[in-house]
């Protein structure tokens, strides 16, 4: 029992001529920055105690979006941007450069996570009801941020200019072609021409690289400057009992509320949870691990799966079936369930038009104070069918296109 | 005195306003000159002049009537800056039209969303495995999702040898 202070005091001695200075550098760079205050504000919120390991997809959500940034840095240290380099290029790291080859495959893999944990994270937040007053706008937001990692999906998977990629990249831009009127000037300025070309490569190249991360990035902030601005919503099991309390008794809890609540507006007794935790340490701590969780397995898959790279590009083949990402395949099947000129259109466009601006205006379909799944069937049912429906056509075309 | 301390107002605020007119009309303007030629750059490829060159093929004469052959040619992508040609495939098709044989060079490229096409010895049709399209062997859209024929290249015969420009030709192309 003696020894343990006397050590700690060695230590501290020894660490002295380090530890002082170095504390002395931290408090000048505080005084001028305010690290300290920045630090505090970012980690001392309150947050919905219940259900907090569900809450935990967002942040998930970032360290994947952050992941998929830095693997995509380092992707450009060997990558070649060009119709007659790209598939040498990264056929040179699959072959020669194991760890540029497993930072390719944590960048495919990463994407694959990130598209299954935004979606588990737009249903939780949609069985939660979260997106309700006042924070209709965040969901928006988040349908924009998913509607982007989509379109970084697709654009990232036309790069390698293999043969997987350059079917992926021919079907996606001829089906701008059937934008009424203005198509053909479309595919013209995707493509960089009337038909695939080194143009068409640079293009995507800087779509994926620079265009949509620049697009996405701010919209993540707006989306934490709107979480922290109204708080976590949490769900239904947070405000148990809120409908029958007493005026003074919500009035005393708005009253108690801890930063960042009340939300305002809100429902009346929505406004604060019942049952309040930290956000440090103990959402974080499960955030942590499942993000540690993410990023494992991510690594995983890298090493021993990786990132698959076919043969080149060959415009002249004959017997390739490019099968599209598996996050395309319910729209690759209305592909076929709208055959003919002047259907095609509506099994691009107009079908999943709808379904995008359906998911937009969530909020205001559902505006009832009622939090509770079950006793919100009118949304939850039709959107259990939504989901139903674009898993039963996503088998349909598995079925489809490996039965040939 | 009263009138003068309205003018002095009203100049007040004028001025006011004019600045912030201007900061939005400079802020128009500064917005315009980067956008102009960004707009201009990518819209380019739908003005793009195109000097398409003719490739040889081959000597043609013996592909029989009614089997469509396959050759593959190496052509100029004739877009963005040179690169070296890209091998694609020209289906020669030779059809009996009423005793009298016609020529036409079909492109292997569907017509629906631009999948791969091949011609298929059992169906005797163009087949696309993306989504089940089919082509009869004048590359009529005879079945699936495909909304008009196949497209053609452009195409010149010198006695029996074939020259095709890298230009494709038919609704859709």
């Amino acid at each position: 029992m003696s020894s343990q202070p006397q050590r700690s005091d060695l230590v501290a001695k020894l660490t002295r001529p380090v530890a002082r200075p170095l504390a002395a550098t931290y408090r000048w760079v505080d005084e001028r920055m305010g690290i300290s205050d920045l630090t505090h504000q970012l980690l001392y919120e309150a947050v919905p105690r219940r259900g907090a390991w569900a809450y935990s997809l967002g942040s998930a959500t970032l360290i994947i979006i952050v992941l998929q940034i830095v693997t995509g840095m380092f992707l450009l240290w060997t990558y070649v941007p060009s119709t007659t380099e790209a598939w040498e290029s990264l056929n040179y790291i699959e072959h020669y450069d194991e760890f540029a080859a497993i930072v390719r495959g944590m960048h495919l893999w990463g994407a694959y996570v990130l598209l299954v944990i935004i979606g588990l994270h737009m249903i939780r937040t949609f069985v939660s009801g979260s997106y309700k007053k006042p924070r209709e706008l965040n969901w928006i937001v988040g349908v924009i941020l998913f509607l982007l990692v989509l379109g970084l999906g697709i654009t990232g998977a036309m790069l390698p200019w293999d043969q997987a990629a350059y079917w992926t990249a021919q079907v996606v831009t001829h089906v701008v072609d059937y934008v009424p009127l203005l198509g053909n000037w479309l595919q013209d300025i995707l493509r960089g021409g009337p038909q695939m070309g080194p143009e068409t490569l640079t293009r995507f190249f800087a779509i994926h690289i620079w265009l949509l991360p620049a697009l996405l990035v701010p919209l993540v902030g707006l989306h934490l400057i709107l979480l922290r601005r109204h708080g976590e919503h949490g769900s239904w099991v947070n405000y148990e009992g809120v409908e029958s309390e007493t005026e003074e008794a919500r009035a005393e809890r708005m009253a108690d509320a801890e930063y960042p609540y009340p939300a305002i507006p809100s429902d009346p007794g929505y406004a604060v949870p019942v049952d309040i935790g930290d956000f440090f340490p103990s959402q974080v701590f499960k955030d942590s691990l499942v993000s540690f969780a993410l990023v494992l397995l991510v690594f995983i898959m890298a090493v021993v799966v990786g990132a698959p790279l076919e043969r080149a590009a060959n415009p002249a083949a004959l017997n390739y079936v490019p099968t599209p990402e598996w996050f395309f395949l319910p729209l690759d099947q209305l592909l076929i369930q709208f055959p003919q000129a002047w259907m095609i259109p509506v099994g691009v466009f107009v079908l999943p038009g709808i379904g995008t601006t359906l998911l937009i205006l969530v909020p205001f379909l559902d505006r009832s104070p009622e939090r509770e799944p079950w006793r919100r069937p009118e949304v939850m049912v039709p959107a259990l069918f939504a989901v139903l429906f674009l898993i039963f056509e996503a088998l349909l075309a598995v079925n489809r296109l490996f039965n040939l | 005195m009263a009138d003068n301390g309205r003018d002095l107002a009203k100049q007040r605020v004028s001025r006011r306003r004019f600045m912030i007119m201007t900061i939005n009309g400079v802020g128009a303007g500064t917005a315009l000159l980067i956008a102009a030629p960004i707009v201009g750059s990518v819209l380019s490829p739908v003005f793009a002049k195109r000097k398409t060159p003719w490739v040889l093929v081959a000597d043609i004469s013996r592909v029989a009537v009614g089997a469509p052959t396959a050759y593959v040619v190496n052509l100029p992508t004739d877009e963005g800056w040179p690169v070296p040609p890209v091998p694609r495939t020209v289906y020669v098709v030779k059809l009996n039209l009423n005793g009298k044989v016609q020529m036409i060079t079909l492109s292997n490229v569907c017509s629906h969303m631009q999948c791969d096409v091949h011609w298929d010895l059992n169906l005797q049709q163009f087949f696309c495995p993306c989504h089940g399209g089919l082509y009869s062997i004048e590359g009529v859209n005879i079945g699936g999702p495909p909304p008009w024929p196949l497209f053609r290249y452009e195409h010149k015969l010198v006695g029996t040898t074939l020259y095709v420009r890298n230009v494709l030709t038919g609704t859709g192309a």
